[in-house]
């Protein structure tokens, strides 16, 4: 599993600190419905996903965004134990949502783009390193209880 | 298939790009290794040192392909022929990591255009250089 250097956690937290968590979330969320089409198939009842313009403003995409969002911020704090914090979240998402955990792969990686776009140059190689690791760490843990 | 509005969003991005391909190539290639160091074990003459006028003259290199993709993207397979010879009988880079590359390229753009890089941005390219990649694995058996 990803070890986490005093480095890693610096870029993480000094990074997050500056994060709009409802705006990156939507925007998230948003950019992955957009970019992968295919992803859209989790949220039929969510109206409206007809154009990039619909999705990036569907109140229910930033709701659920948002949500996400604040899931991963817990993850931030207990970077040590991600396994354990996403632990029930996988449950659920394997036993009553049926996500493939290639899509947890896929929203961490538009995540990092949507965090470049935010933060330029400071999104240096090393802090996007970090911040990969961060979501493929995410990524297995929520796919950890997979059955 | 490539829509109208796809190929706008695609010239568009490559006009941005255009003039500073050592620049664009030498950062991609940096994200490359410092994210995804396994890939390194591809370019062992310029991963070792690192060396600032080698990464730039590499990712002059590939940006200026990437360049004829764009004029060219109606018929990737004709353009990118020779390309693809190389990487099918020379180079042989396992698929799994031009999803890796296109990752970091996404994050280049990402970086430097910022609020210019919209949704839309986003999508056309994933598109192109996802289509791009399996021009260029396409011959390996």
């Amino acid at each position: 599993m990803s070890n986490f250097t005093a480095e890693d956690k610096a870029a993480i937290t000094s990074l997050w600190a500056k994060v709009n968590v409802e705006d990156a979330g939507g925007e998230t969320l948003g950019r992955l419905l957009v970019v992968y089409p295919w992803t859209q198939r989790f949220f039929d009842s969510f109206g409206s996903l007809s154009s990039p313009s619909a999705i990036m403003g569907n109140p229910k995409v930033k709701a659920h965004g948002a949500k996400v969002l604040t899931s991963l911020g817990e993850a931030i704090k207990n970077l040590d134990d991600l396994k354990g914090t996403f632990g029930q979240l996988s449950e659920l998402h394997c036993d009553k949502l049926h996500v493939d955990p290639e899509n947890f792969r896929l929203l961490g990686n538009v995540l990092v783009t949507v965090l470049a776009v935010h933060h330029g140059k400071e999104f240096t190689p090393e802090v996007q390193a970090s911040w990969q690791k961060m979501v493929a760490g995410v990524a297995s843990a929520l796919g950890s209880r997979y059955h | 298939m490539l829509s109208a509005q796809e190929r706008a969003q695609i010239t568009q991005v490559w006009d941005l790009i255009a003039g500073h391909e050592a620049q664009f190539g030498a950062e991609l290639l940096l994200r490359l290794f410092t994210v995804y160091p396994s890939t390194k074990g591809y370019f062992p003459h310029l991963s070792a040192c690192q060396d600032a006028a080698q990464l730039l003259s590499h990712g002059q290199r590939m940006l200026a392909a990437v360049g004829a993709a764009v004029q060219h993207m109606d018929n990737l397979r004709a353009a990118l022929s020779p390309l693809a010879d190389l990487h099918a009988l020379v180079l042989r880079v396992d698929p799994a990591n031009f999803p890796l590359l296109i990752q970091c390229f996404q994050v280049v753009l990402a970086s430097h255009l910022q609020d210019e890089f919209t949704v839309e941005m986003q999508a056309a390219w994933d598109k192109f250089l996802t289509g791009v990649a399996v021009v260029l694995t396409e011959k390996y058996r």
